[in-house]
């Protein structure tokens, strides 16, 4: 293998099959987690990423799981090797070049400052693999639990001051020993969980998931050290093809092969990019418990085929959730990068082997402890990938990409059932509320879309489903009028969403997306509306303007949102007429907004097909 | 057998010109055939081209008000996510087509509010000024209680009678407004497009002497009298590949197991089978146990959602005619892209250039230049060379050879990733199952995907290249009907459920009176769909008429347990549907012959030398001609045989035997075999 990473010979073979099974086995990882899990965040939301790493914690695939979870698998391993592996302090017996890690040994963390964790509720189940005795690689999940403890049922506390309010903290922990559950450990888990039965089936989905992986690996390692992989070339042909290498040695070389080939298409595509430097920032207004003025800045430096992601003069830390450590920025900044680019672009820890970081200590994108952070997976990563997005807009402008509306929608807690039976305890997320999407130039923005950090992939439930679900009455989901950004391609448009919770409840806001507009335009195109949010209380009293962050108990009552619209892209006036047109038709943008952005000159009242009237009946 | 190419402005016409060329073989008038014919089954693309192309009649739609997007939303869902530039699909009815009007059926099934006549009337008075040419009406909870949807439907149907309302819950009553609508307006899209196209077949047939009734394949792997699909042309969604419903049981069924089933490792009765149907562009994978092939009552086409049932086929595009090109940092890669039928592999010599799986095959020997299909096609060994050497060879710095190899191995990792999806993703192990190898290029790799997988037993069936039509023939008719019902299983089972499944039968035998030919009685399967609470997966269970809650959780149990490996004892299980399935077998299939006497090991016709996989490498192969092999004729690998429609390649320690029925069954115990492992 060169250090270029071009792979020539039957090493281009061998590697894109390694590649291949190394991602497949990722996927299989992600089959059994979604289908043996008992919580709906795994089913139903994937909030969980199955990854494997080589023998020293280098991340060579991460197929399966949410892209917030990029590049940051790595780190979680590296914690355990720090620890456990060769040279680390140990616990007990040093056994050669394995450290003490033992055949049968699982390990589990979730300290973001102590143990590569992102954050408390996404905890990591990694399982060494042994081949021969060796360690030849680690097979993960990291998966955001629906309890752990702390200040507020189900894991976010948006009035948390310290880690210390959100829940356990888990240092590298030796959950299984030699093939041995450690009973004492498990309990003491379920202990500080308000829902120990989905604790205790989701980590025992969690450890046959990567079961299931390891066994995959080692058949993995074990047909490369035997030349069954891909050696394709061996014997069928006059032999002037380099050899790829056998044994054990050589597997694991084609292991870590895969992370050059990664490094290779990233570096080349960054090297078509000019030299300089972009800068761009987001803004806070609010720390959580008030007014606030954050800024979050990033200077993009392209030199060559090196990205250097610079976060100098961001404001300090702040007293609320939503700061983030090193691993949670780190891996927005490489979903940022990974999103920006074609979509096949391999996704392994090579890719990012050309990127440097720099973040000051202390601030919100790489806070110190006790600073809490259980909400940096949505913010401020959502600020992150938006800064990443805004620098290589500039810099290829040809492939920017417009904001997307930050969510506004608050959680509601209470008890009662969708068809009045019983008194059960439900957790409510308003997904019915989510934001519009960004456009690019390639499509208008996702009228209402999952949020950024899974980039849409995450399934909105049915209202039919919602309604047998939990106790309330849903009244509308439909798309606004003029709420996404004026552009060539026009931005998501957002949705108004009303629903009765016919129960008392406790609701938990976290909406960055209220009020100022958090989904801006791009290249000429204008920024999404922002978001609204009001509870009308059933008896009549008065209405509640929702704050961005806190915690509101009321009698059964109405929730009116209007979400964030996404930015438009390109010029208005450049969009097609006819799109104009069937827009003004469709209802989403109003004739007056045509034609002030959009400079239209249809006739006033234009109604073709009669279509307006028919947006009256139907806008009920 | 023939295949003539389509007729994409009249299909009809594709179908005629077919028979024509049979009754040319035959040297018989086609009036002769089609009276004297007992069957006739045709599948039909008509419907899902149109879905892919876009052809779909102008549809208005009636919804709840305060929903009228959720066609448009589609549940956010994304096929994939990091793909987040590619826009969704059109959708099928533009906002301004799509009106919310007053009424509201609550989730209990209560009306809250009656539904607004006059919004319905306004509704239809712009559709109608409009222009549309169908109309489809999805209220919320409508699944539960439909009156909303039915009267709004008879004041549509005095504007557009007929099939041309569609009624979502008429069409399949189950929870989710999203997936409802979609196949609402689907449907609603189709009736003015595959209506005519089935009328004007029926008729040419009927004037040419056709008696015996047009049958049409649906979805569900069943077939119907064509007057059904009429209303419903939604469920010729998948019509084509859905023939694998017939095709897995009938091989099963004709081709012996290898040695005494009562023997330790020999195959069930019936077998659990995993196909893998390889042609041009893609592979199609379905697996079928306990003698039949799973039916979903999900389908995504062209990236639209469809609560219809559906054989559970993956398809992935890995075929002959996939594509191999080196990425810009030197790696291979083989797919998902093909070459089309034109221009096609480049040895096929129309024009292609790209290397693509069937010109690597020729240089590795496994199939021979010359003529090919019957002389329909001549491959060109000159210029599989030049393709494969300079788009993979010369850029890798690898020979012809070792080009060639590397991939036809990167493409058996997608086949064998393909047959583990369909598998292991839903709890099945493959090494437990037959593996059938069919479509033009299965033989080829039947063997070494097999070996990977851990398989025990190959099938390769007899005409292999037309598989899935033949498997038409085997279909039996057949007629779904899904519901939702949700609650907890101890509250649901007893008479409430069978009460409930009872009217769902009812239901299915009517429509099966009205649809089927008379003669015909239907067998009835009933099930009931359980989960956990939290879960997003139903198992499917038979119920029989006696069962209770106990005995449905120990079905659900045995079931889950070898689906996950595990139980949750004692915890709670709810209900989500319930469902008919009604079955009718037009004839008696003819009896399977007895074993054929062994006639031994036939000479070779030639040899050719072949790349049989990394570890066996290059040999001296023997080659048979399929024509020359009789019942009873046995082969031990490493051996090929060119035939009709498929090449088949033997490796090493594969045993061979040529059955009754002339399909290829291989035993793949008899030692670890030469191919090794693919990669």
């Amino acid at each position: 293998m060169s250090a270029s990473g071009t792979q020539r010979g039957a090493e281009a073979v061998r590697i894109a099959v390694v590649q291949a099974r190394l991602d497949h086995l990722c996927r299989r990882m992600g089959w059994v987690m979604t289908r043996t899990a008992r919580s709906p965040i795994f089913s139903q939301s994937h909030d969980f990423s199955c990854f494997a790493t080589d023998r020293n914690g280098v991340l060579v695939s991460t197929a399966d799981g949410i892209p917030i979870h990029t590049g940051g698998g790595g780190f979680a391993v590296r914690a355990i090797l720090d620890r456990y592996g060769p040279g680390g302090p140990g616990v007990g017996t040093a056994d050669g070049a394995s450290g003490v890690i033992a055949d049968g040994d699982v390990f589990l963390l979730n300290d973001p400052y102590t143990a590569g964790g992102n954050h408390l509720p996404d905890w990591v189940i990694a399982r060494p693999v042994l081949v021969d005795g060796r360690l030849v690689a680690f097979c993960c999940n990291r998966a955001h639990q629906s309890d752990i403890g702390g200040g507020a049922a189900g894991t976010y506390n948006p009035v948390a001051t310290e880690i210390y309010h959100e829940g356990l903290r888990l240092p590298v922990l030796r959950l299984v020993e030699e093939g041995r559950l450690r009973e004492d450990l498990w309990e003491l888990l379920l202990l500080n969980s308000r829902t120990p039965e989905l604790l205790d089936g989701d980590l025992r989905a969690m450890l046959g998931s990567t079961a299931i992986g390891a066994g995959q690996v080692a058949d993995l390692v074990t047909d490369l050290a035997a030349g069954a992989v891909g050696g394709a070339a061996e014997g069928a042909g006059d032999g002037r093809q380099d050899d790829p290498g056998g044994g054990l040695d050589g597997a694991l070389a084609a292991l870590e092969a895969v992370c050059d080939h990664a490094e290779a298409r990233f570096r080349a595509r960054i090297a078509e990019l000019p030299d300089g430097t972009w800068e761009a920032s987001e803004h806070w207004d609010d720390d959580c418990f008030g007014p606030a003025d954050v800024t979050i800045r990033m200077a993009l430096t392209i030199a060559g085929d090196e990205v250097t992601v610079d976060f100098a003069g961001t404001d300090p830390q702040v007293r609320g959730f939503k700061n983030s450590g090193w691993v949670n920025t780190w891996s927005a900044v490489s979903m940022g990068l990974a999103s920006y680019f074609e979509p096949d672009l391999p996704r392994n820890e090579g890719t990012f082997r050309g990127v440097t970081m720099r973040a000051p200590e202390g601030s919100v994108v790489n806070a110190v402890p006790p600073a809490p952070m259980t909400m940096n997976t949505v913010i401020p990563a959502h600020e992150i990938v938006h800064l990443v997005w805004r620098c290589l807009s500039q810099a290829e402008p040809e492939r920017s990409l417009a904001g997307w509306g930050k969510n506004i929608f608050p959680v509601t807690a209470g008890r009662g059932t969708g068809d009045g039976s019983g008194e059960k305890p439900f957790v409510m997320y308003h997904w019915s509320a989510a934001a519009g999407g960004g456009a690019t130039g390639d499509r208008d923005g996702f009228n209402q879309i999952g949020h950024l950090i899974a980039l849409g992939g995450l399934t909105l439930a049915d209202v039919e489903t919602a309604e047998q679900s939990y106790p309330v009455h849903v009244r509308r989901q439909e798309f606004r009028a003029d709420g996404g950004g004026a552009g060539r391609f026009r931005g998501g448009t957002g949705i108004e969403y009303e629903v009765d919770v016919n129960a008392p409840a406790r609701w938990s806001f976290r909406g960055e997306g209220i009020g100022r507009p958090t989904g801006w335009g791009i290249d000429g195109g204008g920024d999404g509306a922002g978001g609204e949010l009001v509870l009308r209380p059933h008896d009549g009293g008065p209405e509640i303007v929702a704050p961005k962050y806190g915690l509101v108990e009321t009698g059964p009552a109405r929730l009116l949102a209007r979400s964030p619209g996404g930015g438009g892209w390109g010029d208005p006036r450049d969009r097609p007429r006819e799109l104009v047109a069937r827009d003004v038709r469709d209802g989403v943008v109003s004739v007056e907004q045509a034609r002030s952005q959009y400079g239209w000159d249809g006739p006033p009242g234009d109604d073709p097909a009669g279509a307006d009237s028919g947006g009256e009946v139907a806008g009920r | 057998m023939v295949k003539v190419p389509s007729v994409p402005s009249d299909p009809s016409q594709g179908v005629l010109a077919a028979l024509d060329r049979i009754a040319d073989q035959l040297e018989r008038p086609a009036a002769e055939l089609l009276g004297r014919c007992q069957r006739f089954v045709h599948g039909s693309t008509v419907a899902t081209n149109a879905v892919l192309e876009r052809r779909l009649a102008p549809v208005g739609l009636l919804t709840t008000a305060g929903f009228r997007d959720a066609l448009e939303i589609r549940r956010g869902i994304r096929a994939d996510q990091w793909d987040h530039r590619a826009p969704w699909p059109p959708v099928v009815v533009p906002r301004s087509r799509r009106f919310g009007v007053g009424g509201r059926i609550d989730v209990e099934g209560k009306e809250l509010e009656p539904l607004d006549e006059d919004e319905v009337g306004a509704a239809l008075d712009h559709l109608a000024a409009d222009g549309v040419q169908a109309v489809a009406i999805c209220f919320l909870h409508s699944y539960h209680n439909p009156t909303h949807e039915r009267r709004a439907a008879e004041l549509a149907r005095r504007r557009w009678p007929g099939p041309r309302t569609v009624a979502s819950a008429e069409l399949a009553p189950l929870v989710g407004e999203y997936e409802r609508t979609s196949t609402a307006v689907i449907n609603a899209g189709l009736v003015p497009v595959v209506g005519p196209y089935l009328d004007r077949l029926a008729s040419a047939l009927a004037e040419r002497g056709l008696r015996a009734p047009l049958l049409l394949l649906q979805s569900n792997g069943g077939t119907v009298p064509v007057e059904a699909l009429a209303a419903r042309p939604v469920h010729l969604a998948l019509s084509g590949p859905a023939a694998v419903g017939g095709a897995l049981p009938a091989v099963d069924r004709l081709v012996p197991p290898i040695g005494d089933r009562s023997q330790p490792g020999a195959p069930s009765s019936p077998r659990r089978m995993v196909s893998m149907e390889i042609g041009g562009t893609s592979c199609d994978v379905a697996v079928a146990v306990d003698g039949s092939v799973p039916v979903l009552d999900r389908l995504e086409l062209g990236g639209h959602h469809l609560t219809v049932a559906s054989v559970d086929v993956h398809s992935v595009g890995a075929g002959g005619g996939t594509v191999a090109v080196i990425d810009d940092a030197g790696l291979l890669r083989v797919g998902p892209r093909g070459a089309g039928s034109v221009p096609g592999p480049a040895c096929y010599g129309r024009g292609g250039a790209e290397a693509t799986a069937t010109d690597a095959q020729l240089l590795l020997g496994r199939l021979a230049p010359g003529p090919a299909a019957g002389g329909a096609i001549e491959l060109d060994l000159d210029l599989a060379r030049r393709a494969v050497v300079d788009g993979v060879g010369t850029p890798l710095g690898l020979d012809e050879a070792a080009a060639a190899a590397g991939i036809i191995t990167v493409l058996e990792t997608h086949l064998r990733q393909a047959v583990e999806t369909i598998t292991i993703e839903r709890g099945r192990d493959p090494a437990a199952m037959t593996l059938v190898a069919a479509g033009g290029a299965g033989g080829l790799h039947g063997s070494t995907v097999a070996r990977a997988l851990g398989c025990r037993e190959l099938i390769v069936p007899a005409r292999a290249g037309v598989f899935c039509a033949t498997g038409m023939l085997d279909a039996d008719l057949r007629r779904d009907r899904t519901r939702s019902l949700l609650g907890d299983l101890g509250e649901q089972a007893g008479p409430g459920l069978a009460a409930a499944v009872d009217a769902e039968e009812e239901a299915v035998r009517q429509l099966v009176r009205r649809e089927w030919p008379a003669d015909i009685e239907p067998a009835i399967a009933r099930y009931v769909e359980l989960r956990y609470p939290g879960q997003l997966w139903s198992v499917r269970i038979p119920l029989a008429i006696d069962d209770d809650a106990a005995s449905l959780r120990a079905a659900f149990e045995r079931e889950y347990e070898g689906l996950y490996g595990h139980i949750q004892p004692d915890g709670r299980l709810e209900v989500t549907g319930i469902g008919v399935v009604a079955t009718g077998r037009l004839a008696e299939p003819p009896p399977v012959p007895p074993p054929p006497a062994p006639l031994g090991r036939p000479e070779p016709d030639g040899r050719r030398r072949c790349w049989l996989g990394p570890v066996a490498g290059w040999a001296e192969v023997p080659v048979n001609r399929g024509a020359g092999l009789r019942p009873g004729h046995q082969l031990d690998g490493p051996y090929l045989i060119d035939d009709e429609t498929t090449t088949v390649l033997g490796l090493p320690g594969d045993r061979l035997a040529v059955t009754a029925t002339g399909a290829y069954l291989v035993d793949l115990t008899s030692d670890t075999g030469g191919g090794g492992r693919p990669a």
